[in-house]
Protein backbone atom coordinates (compact mmCIF):
# COMPACT_ATOMS: atom_id res chain seq x y z
CA UNK A 1 0.00 0.00 0.00
CA UNK A 2 1.19 3.41 -0.81
CA UNK A 3 1.85 5.43 2.01
CA UNK A 4 0.69 8.96 1.76
CA UNK A 5 3.48 11.68 1.89
CA UNK A 6 3.57 13.26 5.38
CA UNK A 7 2.08 16.67 4.46
CA UNK A 8 3.40 20.07 6.92
CA UNK A 9 0.62 21.07 8.85
CA UNK A 10 -0.67 24.25 8.67
CA UNK A 11 -1.52 25.62 12.29
CA UNK A 12 -4.96 24.80 13.88
CA UNK A 13 -5.45 22.32 10.92
CA UNK A 14 -6.80 18.77 12.14
CA UNK A 15 -4.65 15.99 10.52
CA UNK A 16 -7.15 13.71 8.84
CA UNK A 17 -5.50 9.85 8.58
CA UNK A 18 -5.83 9.08 5.13
CA UNK A 19 -7.01 5.48 5.30
CA UNK A 20 -6.99 3.97 1.35
CA UNK A 21 -9.05 1.05 1.16
CA UNK A 22 -8.37 -1.16 -1.82
CA UNK A 23 -10.80 -2.31 -3.84
CA UNK A 24 -11.80 -5.84 -4.70
CA UNK A 25 -10.29 -6.75 -1.04
CA UNK A 26 -11.50 -10.06 0.28
CA UNK A 27 -14.77 -9.89 0.44
CA UNK A 28 -16.96 -10.37 3.10
CA UNK A 29 -19.97 -12.50 1.17
CA UNK A 30 -23.43 -11.07 1.68
CA UNK A 31 -25.98 -13.13 2.43
CA UNK A 32 -29.07 -10.99 1.68
CA UNK A 33 -32.42 -11.64 3.45
CA UNK A 34 -35.58 -11.94 1.23
CA UNK A 35 -38.06 -9.72 1.32
CA UNK A 36 -41.36 -8.96 0.54
CA UNK A 37 -43.62 -5.58 0.31
CA UNK A 38 -44.43 -2.88 -2.03
CA UNK A 39 -41.55 -2.25 -3.66
CA UNK A 40 -40.47 -6.12 -3.80
CA UNK A 41 -43.51 -6.63 -5.65
CA UNK A 42 -42.68 -3.27 -8.17
CA UNK A 43 -39.24 -4.94 -8.39
CA UNK A 44 -40.55 -8.56 -9.15
CA UNK A 45 -43.06 -6.79 -11.82
CA UNK A 46 -39.70 -5.46 -13.49
CA UNK A 47 -38.37 -8.61 -13.32
CA UNK A 48 -41.34 -10.45 -14.96
CA UNK A 49 -41.32 -7.28 -17.45
CA UNK A 50 -38.05 -6.49 -18.36
CA UNK A 51 -37.42 -10.61 -18.54
CA UNK A 52 -40.89 -11.30 -20.74
CA UNK A 53 -39.57 -8.74 -23.41
CA UNK A 54 -35.84 -10.15 -23.00
CA UNK A 55 -37.34 -13.84 -23.67
CA UNK A 56 -39.89 -13.24 -25.59
CA UNK A 57 -39.26 -10.23 -28.11
CA UNK A 58 -36.53 -12.32 -30.36
CA UNK A 59 -39.58 -14.61 -31.34
CA UNK A 60 -42.42 -12.50 -32.18
CA UNK A 61 -42.30 -12.90 -36.25
CA UNK A 62 -42.85 -9.43 -38.08
CA UNK A 63 -43.63 -9.63 -41.83
CA UNK A 64 -42.27 -12.83 -42.11
CA UNK A 65 -39.37 -12.45 -40.21
CA UNK A 66 -38.17 -11.90 -36.86
CA UNK A 67 -39.53 -8.29 -35.68
CA UNK A 68 -36.58 -7.62 -33.76
CA UNK A 69 -33.01 -8.95 -35.62
CA UNK A 70 -29.83 -7.14 -35.42
CA UNK A 71 -28.77 -9.34 -38.24
CA UNK A 72 -24.99 -9.64 -38.48
CA UNK A 73 -24.52 -11.92 -41.94
CA UNK A 74 -26.81 -9.73 -43.63
CA UNK A 75 -25.67 -6.42 -42.20
CA UNK A 76 -29.05 -5.29 -41.25
CA UNK A 77 -31.27 -4.40 -38.68
CA UNK A 78 -34.61 -4.99 -38.02
CA UNK A 79 -36.87 -3.30 -35.60
CA UNK A 80 -40.29 -4.12 -36.49
CA UNK A 81 -41.75 -2.25 -39.36
CA UNK A 82 -37.71 -0.54 -39.72
CA UNK A 83 -34.95 -2.02 -41.64
CA UNK A 84 -31.51 -0.03 -40.68
CA UNK A 85 -28.77 0.04 -42.72
CA UNK A 86 -24.89 0.20 -41.97
CA UNK A 87 -25.78 4.20 -43.67
CA UNK A 88 -28.26 4.23 -40.64
CA UNK A 89 -25.51 4.59 -38.19
CA UNK A 90 -26.55 8.04 -37.71
CA UNK A 91 -29.72 6.99 -36.08
CA UNK A 92 -27.52 4.32 -34.02
CA UNK A 93 -25.60 7.45 -32.23
CA UNK A 94 -29.14 9.70 -31.67
CA UNK A 95 -30.40 6.80 -29.96
CA UNK A 96 -27.44 6.46 -27.84
CA UNK A 97 -27.20 10.34 -26.99
CA UNK A 98 -31.46 9.22 -26.00
CA UNK A 99 -30.89 6.64 -23.85
CA UNK A 100 -27.77 8.58 -22.09
CA UNK A 101 -30.34 12.01 -21.50
CA UNK A 102 -33.05 9.75 -20.39
CA UNK A 103 -30.29 8.41 -17.77
CA UNK A 104 -29.69 11.74 -16.64
CA UNK A 105 -33.17 12.54 -16.38
CA UNK A 106 -34.29 9.78 -14.62
CA UNK A 107 -31.12 9.99 -12.39
CA UNK A 108 -32.03 13.63 -11.51
CA UNK A 109 -35.41 13.12 -10.46
CA UNK A 110 -35.72 9.33 -8.40
CA UNK A 111 -31.80 8.59 -8.59
CA UNK A 112 -30.83 4.92 -9.26
CA UNK A 113 -34.22 3.85 -10.40
CA UNK A 114 -32.71 2.33 -13.48
CA UNK A 115 -30.19 0.39 -11.17
CA UNK A 116 -32.95 -1.03 -8.71
CA UNK A 117 -35.32 -1.87 -10.84
CA UNK A 118 -34.51 -2.96 -14.64
CA UNK A 119 -30.63 -3.11 -14.67
CA UNK A 120 -29.46 -6.72 -15.93
CA UNK A 121 -27.35 -6.95 -13.22
CA UNK A 122 -29.81 -6.65 -10.86
CA UNK A 123 -32.64 -8.51 -12.46
CA UNK A 124 -30.66 -11.57 -12.93
CA UNK A 125 -29.40 -11.34 -9.35
CA UNK A 126 -32.95 -11.29 -8.18
CA UNK A 127 -33.77 -14.45 -10.38
CA UNK A 128 -30.76 -16.09 -9.29
CA UNK A 129 -31.48 -15.56 -5.47
CA UNK A 130 -34.73 -16.94 -5.79
CA UNK A 131 -33.27 -19.71 -6.94
CA UNK A 132 -30.50 -19.84 -4.09
CA UNK A 133 -33.27 -19.46 -1.47
CA UNK A 134 -35.47 -22.34 -3.39
CA UNK A 135 -32.44 -24.69 -2.81
CA UNK A 136 -30.44 -23.52 0.62
CA UNK A 137 -33.16 -21.17 2.54
CA UNK A 138 -33.32 -17.62 3.58
CA UNK A 139 -30.55 -15.92 4.98
CA UNK A 140 -29.61 -17.83 8.21
CA UNK A 141 -30.01 -21.48 6.50
CA UNK A 142 -27.47 -20.06 4.09
CA UNK A 143 -25.49 -18.91 6.07
CA UNK A 144 -25.37 -22.53 8.11
CA UNK A 145 -25.15 -24.17 5.17
CA UNK A 146 -22.61 -22.62 4.14
CA UNK A 147 -20.43 -23.12 7.17
CA UNK A 148 -21.25 -27.11 7.72
CA UNK A 149 -19.44 -29.77 6.73
CA UNK A 150 -19.81 -30.71 3.33
CA UNK A 151 -22.66 -33.81 3.36
CA UNK A 152 -24.34 -35.48 0.53
CA UNK A 153 -27.34 -33.55 1.65
CA UNK A 154 -25.20 -30.05 1.35
CA UNK A 155 -23.83 -31.44 -2.90
CA UNK A 156 -27.06 -31.94 -3.62
CA UNK A 157 -28.17 -28.64 -2.57
CA UNK A 158 -25.47 -26.84 -4.55
CA UNK A 159 -25.72 -28.88 -7.50
CA UNK A 160 -29.12 -28.41 -8.05
CA UNK A 161 -28.76 -24.55 -7.33
CA UNK A 162 -26.02 -24.38 -9.76
CA UNK A 163 -28.06 -26.56 -12.61
CA UNK A 164 -30.69 -24.64 -12.66
CA UNK A 165 -28.35 -21.49 -12.64
CA UNK A 166 -26.49 -22.92 -15.67
CA UNK A 167 -29.75 -23.55 -17.61
CA UNK A 168 -30.79 -20.40 -16.81
CA UNK A 169 -27.45 -18.93 -17.95
CA UNK A 170 -27.57 -20.72 -21.36
CA UNK A 171 -31.32 -19.97 -21.94
CA UNK A 172 -29.95 -16.34 -21.74
CA UNK A 173 -27.02 -16.76 -23.97
CA UNK A 174 -28.83 -18.62 -26.34
CA UNK A 175 -31.38 -15.55 -26.73
CA UNK A 176 -28.76 -12.94 -26.76
CA UNK A 177 -27.29 -14.50 -29.77
CA UNK A 178 -30.86 -15.19 -31.07
CA UNK A 179 -30.81 -11.31 -31.17
CA UNK A 180 -28.11 -11.19 -33.73
CA UNK A 181 -28.81 -14.76 -35.65
CA UNK A 182 -32.49 -15.74 -36.72
CA UNK A 183 -33.43 -17.09 -33.54
CA UNK A 184 -35.32 -19.72 -35.45
CA UNK A 185 -32.43 -21.63 -37.32
CA UNK A 186 -30.61 -20.92 -34.45
CA UNK A 187 -32.62 -22.96 -32.44
CA UNK A 188 -33.08 -25.88 -35.19
CA UNK A 189 -29.76 -26.22 -34.94
CA UNK A 190 -29.49 -26.44 -31.47
CA UNK A 191 -31.69 -29.08 -31.29
CA UNK A 192 -30.56 -31.00 -34.57
CA UNK A 193 -26.83 -30.50 -32.61
CA UNK A 194 -25.26 -28.32 -35.92
CA UNK A 195 -24.62 -25.19 -34.07
CA UNK A 196 -21.30 -23.36 -35.36
CA UNK A 197 -18.65 -23.04 -33.45
CA UNK A 198 -18.58 -19.43 -33.28
CA UNK A 199 -22.58 -19.97 -31.72
CA UNK A 200 -21.69 -22.08 -29.37
CA UNK A 201 -18.70 -20.13 -27.79
CA UNK A 202 -21.11 -16.68 -27.58
CA UNK A 203 -24.08 -18.89 -26.14
CA UNK A 204 -21.60 -20.29 -23.74
CA UNK A 205 -19.43 -17.24 -22.96
CA UNK A 206 -23.40 -15.11 -22.43
CA UNK A 207 -24.22 -17.84 -20.28
CA UNK A 208 -20.52 -17.98 -18.14
CA UNK A 209 -20.90 -14.06 -17.88
CA UNK A 210 -24.33 -14.20 -16.63
CA UNK A 211 -23.53 -17.28 -14.17
CA UNK A 212 -20.54 -15.75 -12.83
CA UNK A 213 -22.47 -12.01 -12.85
CA UNK A 214 -25.52 -13.23 -11.35
CA UNK A 215 -24.36 -16.17 -8.88
CA UNK A 216 -21.53 -14.67 -7.47
CA UNK A 217 -20.14 -10.95 -8.78
CA UNK A 218 -23.57 -9.61 -7.80
CA UNK A 219 -23.13 -6.35 -5.80
CA UNK A 220 -19.67 -6.54 -6.75
CA UNK A 221 -20.05 -5.78 -10.25
CA UNK A 222 -22.11 -2.49 -9.10
CA UNK A 223 -19.49 -1.38 -6.55
CA UNK A 224 -16.69 -2.00 -8.20
CA UNK A 225 -17.30 -2.73 -12.47
CA UNK A 226 -20.04 -0.01 -13.05
CA UNK A 227 -19.11 3.29 -14.34
CA UNK A 228 -22.52 4.42 -13.76
CA UNK A 229 -22.36 4.30 -9.95
CA UNK A 230 -19.35 6.17 -9.89
CA UNK A 231 -20.33 9.00 -11.74
CA UNK A 232 -23.81 9.43 -10.16
CA UNK A 233 -23.05 11.62 -7.60
CA UNK A 234 -22.73 14.26 -10.42
CA UNK A 235 -26.12 13.66 -11.49
CA UNK A 236 -28.08 13.90 -7.90
CA UNK A 237 -28.59 17.05 -6.44
CA UNK A 238 -30.79 17.76 -2.93
CA UNK A 239 -33.89 17.82 -4.61
CA UNK A 240 -33.51 14.04 -6.46
CA UNK A 241 -35.21 11.27 -4.70
CA UNK A 242 -33.69 8.81 -3.00
CA UNK A 243 -33.87 6.42 -0.27
CA UNK A 244 -33.08 7.84 2.78
CA UNK A 245 -33.00 6.56 6.78
CA UNK A 246 -34.51 9.72 8.65
CA UNK A 247 -31.92 9.96 11.17
CA UNK A 248 -34.15 12.81 13.18
CA UNK A 249 -37.04 10.57 13.82
CA UNK A 250 -35.21 7.39 14.57
CA UNK A 251 -32.09 7.99 16.46
CA UNK A 252 -31.10 6.97 19.02
CA UNK A 253 -31.19 3.95 18.11
CA UNK A 254 -31.72 1.68 19.94
CA UNK A 255 -33.59 -1.89 21.06
CA UNK A 256 -36.65 -1.74 24.00
CA UNK A 257 -39.85 -3.74 24.65
CA UNK A 258 -42.70 -3.59 22.17
CA UNK A 259 -44.87 -2.19 25.15
CA UNK A 260 -42.30 0.69 26.18
CA UNK A 261 -43.01 4.25 26.07
CA UNK A 262 -39.60 4.63 24.31
CA UNK A 263 -39.95 8.52 23.72
CA UNK A 264 -40.18 8.86 27.05
CA UNK A 265 -37.03 6.63 27.46
CA UNK A 266 -35.45 9.14 25.01
CA UNK A 267 -34.79 6.89 22.19
CA UNK A 268 -35.98 7.41 18.60
CA UNK A 269 -38.26 4.93 16.26
CA UNK A 270 -35.46 2.78 15.17
CA UNK A 271 -35.36 -0.75 16.98
CA UNK A 272 -31.93 -1.34 15.81
CA UNK A 273 -32.52 -4.68 14.54
CA UNK A 274 -30.43 -4.77 11.81
CA UNK A 275 -33.21 -6.23 9.43
CA UNK A 276 -32.29 -2.75 6.85
CA UNK A 277 -28.84 -4.32 6.93
CA UNK A 278 -29.79 -8.03 6.00
CA UNK A 279 -31.56 -7.12 2.94
CA UNK A 280 -29.16 -4.86 1.41
CA UNK A 281 -28.29 -6.99 -1.15
CA UNK A 282 -24.82 -4.60 -1.46
CA UNK A 283 -24.54 -5.07 2.31
CA UNK A 284 -24.49 -1.47 3.57
CA UNK A 285 -26.16 0.41 6.23
CA UNK A 286 -28.88 2.74 4.86
CA UNK A 287 -28.77 4.54 8.80
CA UNK A 288 -25.17 6.21 7.97
CA UNK A 289 -26.62 8.10 4.92
CA UNK A 290 -26.21 7.89 1.45
CA UNK A 291 -23.52 5.67 -0.17
CA UNK A 292 -22.44 5.01 -3.24
CA UNK A 293 -22.74 1.45 -2.93
CA UNK A 294 -26.61 2.25 -2.27
CA UNK A 295 -28.26 0.77 -5.94
CA UNK A 296 -31.70 2.60 -4.72
CA UNK A 297 -33.14 -0.96 -4.62
CA UNK A 298 -35.88 -0.41 -1.56
CA UNK A 299 -35.67 -3.46 -0.27
CA UNK A 300 -34.47 -1.72 2.97
CA UNK A 301 -37.95 0.35 2.37
CA UNK A 302 -40.09 -2.99 2.35
CA UNK A 303 -38.01 -4.32 5.66
CA UNK A 304 -38.21 -1.53 7.88
CA UNK A 305 -41.94 -1.16 6.88
CA UNK A 306 -42.24 -4.30 8.16
CA UNK A 307 -40.60 -3.63 11.50
CA UNK A 308 -42.77 -0.34 11.92
CA UNK A 309 -45.63 -2.62 11.35
CA UNK A 310 -44.95 -4.78 14.26
CA UNK A 311 -44.10 -2.17 16.37
CA UNK A 312 -47.14 -0.12 15.40
CA UNK A 313 -44.81 3.27 14.45
CA UNK A 314 -45.90 4.65 11.69
CA UNK A 315 -44.63 3.24 8.64
CA UNK A 316 -41.39 5.54 6.37
CA UNK A 317 -38.50 5.37 9.29
CA UNK A 318 -36.81 4.85 5.73
CA UNK A 319 -38.29 5.82 2.84
CA UNK A 320 -37.52 7.58 -0.87
CA UNK A 321 -37.24 11.56 0.04
CA UNK A 322 -34.93 14.08 -0.67
CA UNK A 323 -32.36 15.70 0.84
CA UNK A 324 -34.39 18.96 1.17
CA UNK A 325 -37.37 17.54 2.34
CA UNK A 326 -35.67 15.18 4.85
CA UNK A 327 -33.76 18.96 5.85
CA UNK A 328 -37.20 20.87 5.73
CA UNK A 329 -39.12 18.46 6.86
CA UNK A 330 -41.56 18.82 3.57
CA UNK A 331 -44.38 16.33 3.14
CA UNK A 332 -44.90 14.34 -0.22
CA UNK A 333 -46.46 17.16 -2.35
CA UNK A 334 -43.66 19.49 -2.12
CA UNK A 335 -41.02 16.80 -3.09
CA UNK A 336 -43.45 16.16 -5.97
CA UNK A 337 -43.32 19.86 -6.88
CA UNK A 338 -39.68 20.10 -6.55
CA UNK A 339 -39.57 17.46 -9.39
CA UNK A 340 -40.09 20.22 -12.07
CA UNK A 341 -37.03 22.29 -11.71
CA UNK A 342 -34.13 23.98 -14.06
CA UNK A 343 -32.11 20.72 -14.46
CA UNK A 344 -35.22 18.37 -14.73
CA UNK A 345 -36.54 20.85 -17.10
CA UNK A 346 -33.59 21.29 -19.19
CA UNK A 347 -32.90 17.81 -19.33
CA UNK A 348 -36.70 17.15 -20.03
CA UNK A 349 -36.45 19.81 -22.64
CA UNK A 350 -33.28 18.76 -24.83
CA UNK A 351 -34.80 14.85 -24.57
CA UNK A 352 -38.03 15.73 -25.89
CA UNK A 353 -36.55 17.97 -28.60
CA UNK A 354 -33.82 15.04 -29.83
CA UNK A 355 -36.74 12.29 -29.49
CA UNK A 356 -38.95 14.54 -31.59
CA UNK A 357 -36.45 14.85 -34.27
CA UNK A 358 -35.67 11.78 -34.68
CA UNK A 359 -39.07 10.73 -35.02
CA UNK A 360 -39.41 13.11 -37.56
CA UNK A 361 -36.16 12.11 -39.69
CA UNK A 362 -37.66 8.06 -39.15
CA UNK A 363 -41.15 9.17 -40.83
CA UNK A 364 -40.17 11.61 -43.23
CA UNK A 365 -36.90 8.93 -44.22
CA UNK A 366 -37.02 7.52 -47.79
CA UNK A 367 -37.29 4.17 -48.00
CA UNK A 368 -34.30 4.28 -50.70
CA UNK A 369 -30.89 5.00 -51.21
CA UNK A 370 -28.29 5.73 -54.26
CA UNK A 371 -24.83 5.29 -54.81
CA UNK A 372 -23.40 6.44 -57.74
CA UNK A 373 -20.15 4.98 -58.39
CA UNK A 374 -18.13 5.68 -61.45
CA UNK A 375 -16.37 3.10 -63.48
CA UNK A 376 -12.69 3.97 -62.96
CA UNK A 377 -11.38 1.84 -66.07
CA UNK A 378 -13.84 4.00 -68.75
CA UNK A 379 -12.91 7.63 -68.22
CA UNK A 380 -15.82 8.79 -71.49
CA UNK A 381 -15.51 7.00 -74.87
CA UNK A 382 -16.91 7.91 -78.28
CA UNK A 383 -19.78 5.68 -79.14
CA UNK A 384 -22.05 5.52 -82.31
CA UNK A 385 -23.37 8.32 -83.69
CA UNK A 386 -20.64 11.07 -82.08
CA UNK A 387 -21.92 10.33 -78.82
CA UNK A 388 -19.67 10.55 -75.85
CA UNK A 389 -20.29 8.00 -73.17
CA UNK A 390 -19.22 7.54 -69.51
CA UNK A 391 -20.75 4.51 -67.01
CA UNK A 392 -21.62 4.83 -64.19
CA UNK A 393 -22.26 1.95 -61.07
CA UNK A 394 -25.59 2.50 -59.13
CA UNK A 395 -26.29 1.13 -55.89
CA UNK A 396 -30.02 0.92 -55.62
CA UNK A 397 -31.27 0.07 -51.98
CA UNK A 398 -34.52 -1.02 -51.26
CA UNK A 399 -35.56 -0.24 -48.06
CA UNK A 400 -39.13 -1.28 -48.39
CA UNK A 401 -39.84 -4.45 -47.11
CA UNK A 402 -41.66 -4.89 -50.81
CA UNK A 403 -40.31 -5.59 -54.18
CA UNK A 404 -39.94 -2.26 -56.08
CA UNK A 405 -39.46 -1.70 -59.73
CA UNK A 406 -37.16 1.90 -59.96
CA UNK A 407 -37.28 4.51 -63.15
CA UNK A 408 -33.95 5.94 -64.01
CA UNK A 409 -33.38 9.49 -65.05
CA UNK A 410 -30.43 11.18 -65.87
CA UNK A 411 -30.57 15.61 -66.04
CA UNK A 412 -27.95 18.14 -66.22
CA UNK A 413 -27.16 18.67 -69.91
CA UNK A 414 -28.77 18.75 -73.08
CA UNK A 415 -30.27 15.87 -74.80
CA UNK A 416 -28.13 13.37 -71.85
CA UNK A 417 -29.73 10.27 -71.98
CA UNK A 418 -29.24 6.79 -70.67
CA UNK A 419 -28.52 4.28 -72.96
CA UNK A 420 -28.76 1.49 -71.02
CA UNK A 421 -31.57 -0.49 -68.74
CA UNK A 422 -34.12 2.13 -67.55
CA UNK A 423 -36.36 -0.31 -65.24
CA UNK A 424 -34.55 -1.63 -62.25
CA UNK A 425 -36.34 -4.13 -59.84
CA UNK A 426 -34.80 -4.54 -56.64
CA UNK A 427 -36.00 -7.28 -54.13
CA UNK A 428 -37.53 -6.08 -51.00
CA UNK A 429 -34.67 -4.92 -48.52
CA UNK A 430 -32.20 -5.78 -50.98
CA UNK A 431 -29.50 -3.65 -52.62
CA UNK A 432 -29.30 -3.86 -56.51
CA UNK A 433 -26.12 -2.67 -58.39
CA UNK A 434 -26.76 -1.61 -62.09
CA UNK A 435 -24.00 -0.82 -64.94
CA UNK A 436 -25.98 2.82 -66.23
CA UNK A 437 -24.14 4.08 -69.53
CA UNK A 438 -25.50 8.09 -70.14
CA UNK A 439 -24.64 9.47 -73.39
CA UNK A 440 -24.72 12.97 -75.01
CA UNK A 441 -23.96 14.89 -77.51
CA UNK A 442 -19.99 16.10 -77.54
CA UNK A 443 -20.71 19.75 -77.42
CA UNK A 444 -23.10 19.85 -74.92
CA UNK A 445 -20.84 20.89 -72.35
CA UNK A 446 -17.72 21.86 -71.31
CA UNK A 447 -14.29 20.07 -71.69
CA UNK A 448 -13.82 18.28 -68.62
CA UNK A 449 -16.54 17.42 -65.70
CA UNK A 450 -20.27 18.77 -66.10
CA UNK A 451 -22.31 18.19 -62.92
CA UNK A 452 -25.12 15.94 -63.84
CA UNK A 453 -27.96 14.49 -61.85
CA UNK A 454 -29.47 10.61 -61.17
CA UNK A 455 -33.05 10.66 -60.61
CA UNK A 456 -34.70 7.63 -59.20
CA UNK A 457 -38.01 7.02 -58.64
CA UNK A 458 -40.40 4.08 -57.51
CA UNK A 459 -42.30 2.93 -60.52
CA UNK A 460 -46.20 3.51 -58.42
CA UNK A 461 -44.75 5.11 -55.83
CA UNK A 462 -44.04 8.59 -57.03
CA UNK A 463 -43.51 10.06 -53.47
CA UNK A 464 -40.55 7.91 -53.41
CA UNK A 465 -37.75 9.80 -54.93
CA UNK A 466 -34.28 10.09 -54.79
CA UNK A 467 -31.67 12.73 -56.56
CA UNK A 468 -27.65 11.71 -56.98
CA UNK A 469 -24.98 14.18 -57.95
CA UNK A 470 -22.54 12.63 -60.62
CA UNK A 471 -19.84 14.16 -63.10
CA UNK A 472 -19.86 13.59 -66.49
CA UNK A 473 -16.57 13.90 -68.45
CA UNK A 474 -16.09 15.38 -71.80
CA UNK A 475 -13.00 14.80 -73.57
CA UNK B 1 -6.99 -10.83 -9.37
CA UNK B 2 -8.39 -6.86 -8.81
CA UNK B 3 -5.32 -5.80 -10.88
CA UNK B 4 -6.71 -8.63 -14.06
CA UNK B 5 -10.29 -6.96 -13.35
CA UNK B 6 -8.79 -3.16 -14.49
CA UNK B 7 -6.91 -4.61 -17.49
CA UNK B 8 -10.06 -7.01 -18.88
CA UNK B 9 -12.71 -5.09 -17.62
CA UNK B 10 -12.48 -1.72 -19.53
CA UNK B 11 -10.90 -3.13 -22.30
CA UNK B 12 -13.77 -5.18 -22.63
CA UNK B 13 -15.97 -2.34 -23.35
CA UNK B 14 -13.82 -0.53 -24.89
CA UNK B 15 -13.36 -3.13 -27.69
CA UNK B 16 -16.81 -3.45 -27.77
CA UNK B 17 -17.43 0.29 -28.77
CA UNK B 18 -14.24 -0.31 -31.01
CA UNK B 19 -16.14 -3.15 -32.69
CA UNK B 20 -19.24 -1.72 -33.23
CA UNK B 21 -17.50 1.40 -34.62
CA UNK B 22 -15.32 -0.18 -37.03
CA UNK B 23 -17.69 -2.91 -38.33
CA UNK B 24 -20.56 -0.03 -38.97
CA UNK B 25 -18.14 1.12 -41.36
CA UNK B 26 -16.70 -1.72 -42.71
CA UNK B 27 -18.02 -5.03 -43.75
CA UNK B 28 -16.32 -8.16 -42.98
CA UNK B 29 -16.68 -9.42 -46.40
CA UNK B 30 -14.72 -6.61 -47.57
CA UNK B 31 -11.67 -6.78 -45.80
CA UNK B 32 -8.20 -7.67 -47.12
CA UNK B 33 -5.81 -9.70 -44.80
CA UNK B 34 -2.05 -9.57 -45.98
CA UNK B 35 -3.65 -8.85 -49.24
CA UNK B 36 -6.01 -11.20 -49.72
CA UNK B 37 -9.47 -11.34 -49.13
CA UNK B 38 -10.74 -12.69 -45.79
CA UNK B 39 -12.48 -15.57 -46.35
CA UNK B 40 -14.10 -16.17 -43.07
CA UNK B 41 -17.96 -16.30 -42.18
CA UNK B 42 -18.73 -12.92 -41.04
CA UNK B 43 -19.64 -14.53 -37.53
CA UNK B 44 -16.12 -15.85 -37.21
CA UNK B 45 -14.50 -12.33 -38.73
CA UNK B 46 -16.90 -10.00 -36.18
CA UNK B 47 -15.56 -12.60 -33.71
CA UNK B 48 -11.92 -12.29 -33.85
CA UNK B 49 -11.71 -9.10 -34.68
CA UNK B 50 -13.64 -8.67 -31.23
CA UNK B 51 -10.44 -10.48 -29.83
CA UNK B 52 -8.33 -8.65 -31.33
CA UNK B 53 -9.51 -5.46 -30.41
CA UNK B 54 -10.20 -6.23 -27.05
CA UNK B 55 -6.49 -7.79 -26.60
CA UNK B 56 -5.23 -4.76 -27.85
CA UNK B 57 -7.30 -2.43 -25.70
CA UNK B 58 -6.15 -5.16 -23.00
CA UNK B 59 -2.71 -4.36 -23.55
CA UNK B 60 -2.85 -0.77 -23.21
CA UNK B 61 -4.63 -0.86 -20.08
CA UNK B 62 -2.29 -3.46 -18.58
CA UNK B 63 0.21 -0.59 -19.37
CA UNK B 64 -1.11 2.06 -17.37
CA UNK B 65 -1.62 0.15 -14.50
CA UNK B 66 2.60 -0.57 -15.00
CA UNK B 67 3.06 2.70 -15.51
CA UNK B 68 1.15 3.27 -12.49
CA UNK B 69 2.73 0.75 -10.33
CA UNK B 70 6.58 1.57 -11.55
CA UNK B 71 5.46 5.38 -10.70
CA UNK B 72 4.04 5.11 -7.12
CA UNK B 73 5.99 2.12 -5.76
CA UNK B 74 8.11 3.60 -2.72
CA UNK B 75 11.80 3.20 -3.97
CA UNK B 76 14.10 1.05 -1.41
S1 LIG C 1 -34.99 -1.96 9.85
FE1 LIG C 1 -35.66 0.03 10.60
S2 LIG C 1 -35.81 -0.29 12.81
FE2 LIG C 1 -34.57 -1.99 12.06
S3 LIG C 1 -32.48 -1.24 12.25
FE3 LIG C 1 -33.14 -0.71 10.20
S4 LIG C 1 -33.92 1.40 10.40
FE4 LIG C 1 -33.79 0.54 12.47
S1 LIG D 1 -29.37 0.62 1.25
FE1 LIG D 1 -31.48 -0.04 0.87
S2 LIG D 1 -31.97 0.76 -1.16
FE2 LIG D 1 -29.76 0.88 -0.92
S3 LIG D 1 -29.02 -1.01 -1.85
FE3 LIG D 1 -29.25 -1.41 0.35
S4 LIG D 1 -31.33 -2.23 0.55
FE4 LIG D 1 -31.19 -1.32 -1.47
Amino acid sequence: MVQPAPRPESAGAKVIPIKETSLYEAQRKIYARSVSGTFANWRWAMVWITQAIFYGLCWLPWNGRQAVLFDLVERKFYIFGLVFWPQDVFYLAVLLIISALALFLFTAVAGRLFCGYACPQTVYTEIFMWVEKLFEGDRAARMKLDAAPLTGNKLARKGAKHAVWIVIGLWTGFTFVGYFTPIKTLAGSVLSWQLGPWETFWICFYGFATWGNAGFMREQVCKYMCPYARFQGVMFDPDTLIVTYDAERGEPRGARAKKADHKAAGKGDCVDCGICVQVCPTGIDIRNGLQYECIGCSACIDACDQVMDKMAYPRGLIRYSTEHALAERWGRGQILAHILRPRTLVYGAILSAIVAAAAAGLALRQPLKVDVIRDRTTLAREVEGGLVENVYRLQIMNLAEAPRRFALAVTGLPGVRIASEQIVEVAPAATQAVAVRVRVEPDAGKRGSNPIHFEVRAINHDEVFVREKASFLLP
Amino acid sequence: MQKLIWILWPSFVMAGIAEAVFFTLVDPQELYLFGEPVHMTPLATYSIGFFAFWALCAASSAFSCFLQRSAGAPRV
